[in-house]
């Protein structure tokens, strides 16, 4: 009988289960993992971190510098250890979420596992148990931060876990993009990495959440983020997997609460063999006319990616779009790209498409009869293919060379 | 310059080209006329290397070398350009992401940025390449693409199609600006150097803009006759291409 790659995918009376949870992608053995490191009571400043410079370049190539002394705040934990800088701008809050909780006891009750459900799994209901790191971001009524404020979540001891939960709080008016990139540096290959994240945006308030991830070959990601958007908030969530783990499950989660409310998602995913990355996000819309863009890119060297994309419209006047497209590089591995609709109102409008195909080599050829070399034609494909139109002003440099990476990797993987 | 013997050429198992025979020297641009389906543009894709056009028989040689086995962007970098007549839309991918990686390669911004602007070209930068652009437009967009490259042979597969006559003037300028490289920036002692070419043009429109020094009738996959490309295409105006089958049949019967 014929081998047929499934990516794993189980088979049961011929017929494939159309559900990588079951096939049991997300079954992680968390015991050859550490106990979660104890986070110190006390942080540091920026000013008293001493980096080496690999790890000066790991947190580049996620998009962070600590030494940018322009930028309005900055952020990191690194290991055990926390550092911070006092915010260039008043108005600004950036502090460990556990002393936030101290400062501010009105904190728990209003955000702290409000917008995500401390019992919705074995993640969150961990994160709930064991530990309180992570930061507190608050932009104040009607403070437009126009420079990024840059946080950083750095693994750097093999075989680790950390679990952090972070909450950013933008009143109303309020504007931000906020910077995280999550790393392992370039040495370490094991660890699990738990990340709650909520946030809350206010009336018209705008949070733009950039998000990287680059880890090492045998790590566990375990992000669970969900977002409220109040009337005419808006909340733009960009996520790159310059590097991906050997095994992440995120869905990250919004609620447009309010009119007009808006968000946008953009993903972009690089897979490569013997990873698995389940990559979605889901939007609920209550709040009328709100509106909602999925939009998701994913280039397979040989993994195996879920993106499924779920836009609920449930009032008057929503509308909304997903968009789920794969480039397959290699003979190897699965995309599975799942887009989703549920209107629960009359007055919806939603669509969706999905695309998932390998590079037309007529379009190679194209290129390289205007003087391109073969693999250079296939590279400038695939980074036409992840633009998605993700605003990359005020990126570092090294960032920008890390993005540029994953369509180069695409052509070597023509190989 | 360019040298074609007895070439025979396949696309998905059927013979299409049946032994063509083609020299083109130096300082020459030549046309070549012919009806739809006679095989004009499988030549021009052929010569440009495109693999899904298989060599069942015959040699190209381009400068000497034997370019048989050469891959499409090895011919470029031998000097051989080629404007499609109808390329492909690459979705995402700006004509000015790929300016920039060619003018990184060849280190030649100046003169880039100059033809930007002698050509209006800056307008299309930032587009995708082949997205939504009108006959004409797709026209400019190969041309610029073609200047770029330098190229030593220029092959163009009608240029003339679906483009309104104001576009056709400045295509016309393009193509000349194109040939004349071959004499700029250089002493030479032939002040008609210039770069060689291969037209294929079913309209003949574009030759009120360029001189071509010969021209050549392809049908049913043969160049059946050559000749003054005013003469021929005067005489395909007036009597269709059975004027050409009469030659032949005329040479034969000699």
């Amino acid at each position: 009988m014929p081998t047929v790659n499934t990516g794993g995918i189980i088979m049961e009376h011929g017929v494939f289960i159309n559900d990588m949870a079951q096939a049991g992608y997300l079954k992680v053995d968390y015991s050859r993992f550490k106990d979660i490191e104890k986070i110190e009571n006390n942080s540091s400043t920026i000013d008293e971190l001493n980096l080496e410079g690999d790890e000066i370049s790991s947190l580049k190539a996620v998009g962070v510098n600590l030494y940018d002394n322009s930028l309005v705040g900055k952020f990191l934990i690194y290991g055990t250890n926390v550092y911070t800088s006092r915010p260039r701008i008043a108005g600004v809050e950036i502090i460990p979420l556990k002393e936030a909780l101290l400062l501010y006891p009105d904190i728990k009750a209003k955000y702290y596992f409000k917008a995500v459900d401390r019992e919705q799994d074995e993640v969150t209901r961990t994160a709930y148990k064991k530990e309180q790191n992570g930061y507190f971001i608050r932009v104040k009524k009607n403070v437009v931060v126009d420079i990024p404020i840059h946080t950083a979540l750095f693994m750097h001891k093999e075989n680790s876990v950390m679990c952090i939960h972070n909450i950013v709080v933008l009143e109303e008016g309020a504007q931000l993009h906020l910077i995280t990139g999550c790393t392992s540096g370039c040495t370490l290959k094991e660890g699990l990495h738990i990340a709650v994240s909520e946030h809350f945006v206010g009336k018209g308030a705008k949070l733009t959440n950039t998000m990287i991830h680059n880890w090492g070959s045998d790590f566990v990601v375990r992000p669970k983020t969900a977002t409220i958007v109040e009337d005419d908030g808006t909340f733009v969530s960009n996520y790159y997997s310059v590097k991906p783990p050997k095994n992440i499950q995120t869905n990250p989660f919004t609620h447009l609460k309010g009119k007009n409310a808006s968000a946008k998602y953009m993903t972009v995913l690089a897979s490569l063999p013997n990873t698995y990355s389940d990559i979605g996000g889901t939007v609920l819309m209550t709040g009328e006319n709100s509106g909602a863009e999925l939009v998701a890119r994913a280039v397979n060297h040989g993994g195996t990616v879920n993106q499924t994309g779920l836009l609920i419209g449930a009032a008057k006047g929503v509308r909304a779009h997903v968009d789920c497209s794969g480039l397959m590089l290699s003979t190897e591995g699965v995309i599975e790209a799942i887009p989703g609709l549920r209107a629960m109102h009359p007055d919806a409008r939603m669509s969706h498409e999905a695309a998932i195909g390998k590079i037309d080599t007529g379009e190679v050829n194209y290129l390289q009869s205007k003087g391109l070399e073969e693999m250079q034609a296939i590279a400038l494909i695939v980074r036409g293919f992840l633009d998605i139109g993700i605003e990359e002003e005020g990126f570092e440099p090294e960032l920008q060379k890390a993005i540029q990476q994953i369509s180069e990797l695409s052509g070597h993987g023509e190989e | 310059m360019l040298s074609i013997s007895d070439l025979h050429v396949s696309v998905e198992n059927k013979e299409i080209l049946k032994g063509v025979n083609l020299h083109i020297p130096k300082n020459e641009v030549h046309a070549l006329f012919g009806p739809n389906g006679s095989g004009k543009s499988v030549l021009l894709s052929t010569i440009m290397g495109f693999p899904e056009y298989k060599i069942l028989q015959g040699k190209i040689m381009f400068k000497g070398e034997d370019i048989n086995q050469l891959s499409i962007d090895e011919r470029v970098k031998l000097g051989i350009a080629i404007s499609e007549q109808r390329p492909p839309t690459i979705s995402g991918v700006k004509l000015r992401s790929l300016i920039e990686l060619l003018a990184s390669e060849r280190k030649d911004d100046a003169f880039i940025e100059d033809m930007v602007e002698r050509f209006n070209m800056a307008k299309f930068l930032n587009r995708n390449i082949n997205d939504g652009l009108s006959g004409g437009e797709i026209k400019k967009s190969e041309l610029f693409l073609a200047m770029v490259a330098r190229p030593a042979f220029l092959v163009l597969d009608e240029p003339d199609s679906g483009v309104d006559p104001e576009h056709l003037k400045k295509i016309g300028a393009m193509i000349n600006e194109i040939i004349q490289q071959g004499n700029q920036g250089k002493i030479s002692c032939d002040p008609l150097a210039k770069n060689s070419g291969l037209i294929a043009t079913h309209s003949a429109a574009i030759l009120n803009y360029i001189h071509t020094d010969k021209a050549h009738v392809m049908l049913n996959g043969q160049i059946r006759c050559s000749g003054n490309p005013g003469v021929m295409m005067e005489q395909i105006r007036l009597n269709g291409y059975k004027y050409c089958i009469r030659c032949q049949q005329l040479i034969q019967e000699e």
